[in-house]
């Protein structure tokens, strides 16, 4: 079932440059089977603080490179268990991009979005227009617009159900 | 305008046979390559998906070698689900806990072919493109949709050409040659790219060599490493896969590349490189951390636990004793490895200089065991990452260097230079 992408609006959470995938989760947690238990060790090096006082629809925002390392999905999905309803970077390592969707995580690419936004500032992303409001002064950061690719996978859901209404249906 | 290795081995795998940097293809798989992501994650997905078959039983390969043998009744349940769907789903190339790392075993067991398009659901799976392969690793979800499809989408990577000549001086590596090259590149400078190796230096390096270079790319963000096929790369098809047809794959002279970079190592020397906390490509020229006090020295990985790896550390380790109170790990990269060492003497080296040699197994790298670091140490480390946390506790500090100087860092209980022991 295809949905409506609605604005996401919560609080910010900044982060820097080359936030790798075991400062998302680290490698020791990966044997750990229920996310749910995984994810309360989400960002636990750089905010050990994260895990306990993330909200719903809350939003990470990073500098450059973010999700560069191993390519765990583990990482999306710490961040999706946790309630982010988007992340927001200056770019993205590959991997982490292609991961993000296909577990139905929204991903923007803003420049030097790490700068104009405040940790803690409270803003509203529409992700089909690739813009960030901020609630403050209601300045508008404006990204990339998302390729087609990339929104069809986030309305349906992710790569699976993506895969279920096309491929499976075969 | 011609076409790069990236464009020319994704061509070879469209339905078109079209593949120019910037489209989006569907390409088809010819190999896949699945760890304990497939018992801890893909099962799960696959489940959600209706899943009934693999598209082709011949063309997967599972590995249990993260946590080889078992480390923890977790990993010990993941290993489980792994050995359960080879059997169900009658996948004959099953490397269990006993075979050691995949970026190793896979070539060894001959499943490496030149030419053709590899995925592994690991980062380092860019080690293949020295095999002159397009591979590359993705995560659980494209996983489990290219084990029921047998294909995958993929943005064709603009290529970024770098070309080496000149010799490696004694006890320089080709760990110290990429370390310096994505240390010049930045940890995304290669993100989204192909990192295409050329020139007299690539071409008369060992298959192991060559490994571990294409290994790494994926530190600078590369999303692919292809080389060319040498005379080495021949002799290992020949020698280790017989059977397999395959002709190799050039380059355009013409193709289009987004960047060319060269380096002449005899122009510009280059010495052994160290990587400081906590990114692959913080590389510096060893003088400049020489004499930092490690608790740990640790040679194995995909990166550099390979046959010739151990012979350089034995050639520095034979006879002497490491510093008391530093503990030096080593874990050849399979087992094939470690019979190869075992009947070279090499082991009994590393036993008598006061090492720790344990089995196969990716272990000390990912800090899954054999190797954890606790609070405060400081490990000088032959793989491929110092990510904060990456091998233990989140305070402890990895050095990356070439196991030449891991070994002589193990001596002199601090790091060294290779070429001064």
């Amino acid at each position: 079932m295809s949905k409506e992408l609605k604005p996401v609006t919560g609080r910010a959470w900044v982060f820097g440059n080359n936030v790798d995938t075991d400062q998302i989760i680290q490698g020791q947690y990966l044997t750990v089977l229920d996310y749910a238990e995984m994810a309360r060790h989400t960002f636990e090096i750089p905010r050990p603080v994260f895990a306990s006082k993330v909200k719903k629809n809350d939003v990470v925002i990073a500098g450059r490179n973010f999700g560069g390392g191993s390519s765990r999905e583990e990482a999306p999905k710490v961040l999706l268990q946790s309630g982010v309803g988007c992340v927001i970077a200056e770019s993205f390592a590959r991997i982490f991009y292609r991961n993000g969707f296909n577990v139905g995580l929204p991903l923007l690419i803003i420049p030097n979005v790490a700068k104009l936004v405040k940790d803690g500032e409270t803003v509203t992303v529409d992700i089909s227009k690739g813009t960030v409001t901020i609630r403050s002064n209601s300045d508008i950061l404006h990204g990339k617009p998302l390729p087609d690719r990339m929104l069809n996978l986030l309305r349906e859901g992710g790569a699976v159900a993506w895969y279920k209404q096309t491929v499976g249906k075969h | 305008m011609g076409y790069t290795l990236a464009e020319k081995l994704l061509a070879s795998h469209t339905n078109d046979g079209r593949a120019t940097a910037g489209d989006i293809v569907e390409a088809n798989v010819d190999l896949l390559m699945v760890h304990e992501v497939l018992g801890s994650r893909i099962l799960d997905v696959l489940h959600e998906m209706d899943f009934k078959k693999v598209w082709d039983s011949s063309r997967i390969v599972v590995i249990n070698d993260h946590w080889a043998p078992a480390s923890d009744i977790n990993s010990a349940e993941i290993h489980r689900r792994n050995r359960n769907f080879v059997r169900d789903q009658g996948i004959t190339n099953f490397f269990d806990v006993d075979c050691g790392i995949s970026h190793h075993v896979l070539p060894e067991k001959g499943l490496i072919v030149p030419g053709e398009l590899i995925i592994g659901s690991d980062s380092h799976s860019t080690t293949y493109g020295a095999f002159n392969a397009f591979s590359t690793g993705l995560a659980a979800t494209d996983s489990a949709l290219i084990l029921a499809t047998g294909s995958c989408w993929f943005r064709v990577p603009d290529s970024i050409k770098i070309e080496v000549t000149g010799e490696f001086q004694d006890m320089v590596m080709s760990k110290d040659l990429i370390l310096k090259i994505i240390s010049d590149i930045g940890p995304d400078g290669a993100n989204y790219q192909s990192m295409e190796f050329h020139g007299e230096t690539i071409d008369k390096m060992k298959v192991g060599e060559r490994m571990t270079m294409c290994n790494m790319s994926v530190e600078a963000g590369a999303k692919c490493s292809p080389m060319t096929v040498n005379g080495y790369v021949n002799k290992w098809m020949e020698t280790l896969a017989p059977s397999k047809r395959w002709k190799p794959t050039l380059p355009d002279v013409d193709a289009d590349y987004s960047d060319t970079r060269t380096y002449d190592i005899n122009s510009s020397p280059l010495g052994p490189m160290v990587a400081t906390p906590d990114n692959p490509t913080n590389g510096k020229a060893v003088r400049e951390v020489s004499g930092v006090p490690i608790d740990q020295a640790f040679i194995g990985s995909c990166t550099n636990g390979r046959i010739g790896d151990l012979e350089i550390a034995a050639k520095i380790l034979k006879g002497k004793k490491i510093r008391n109170g530093v503990r030096l790990i080593i874990t050849p990269a399979s087992k094939h490895t470690y019979m190869m060492a075992l009947e070279r003497g090499l082991i009994k080296i590393f036993m008598d200089a006061g090492g720790i040699v344990t089995n196969s197994t990716c272990g000390a790298c990912v800090g899954g065991h054999l190797g954890v670091l606790g609070a405060g140490e400081v490990c000088i480390s032959s793989t491929n990452r110092n990510f904060k946390g990456r091998m233990g506790h989140q305070n402890s500090r990895i050095y990356l260097a070439s196991p030449a100087t891991v070994a002589a860092s193990a001596l002199a209980g601090a790091i060294t230079d290779p070429r001064s022991v």
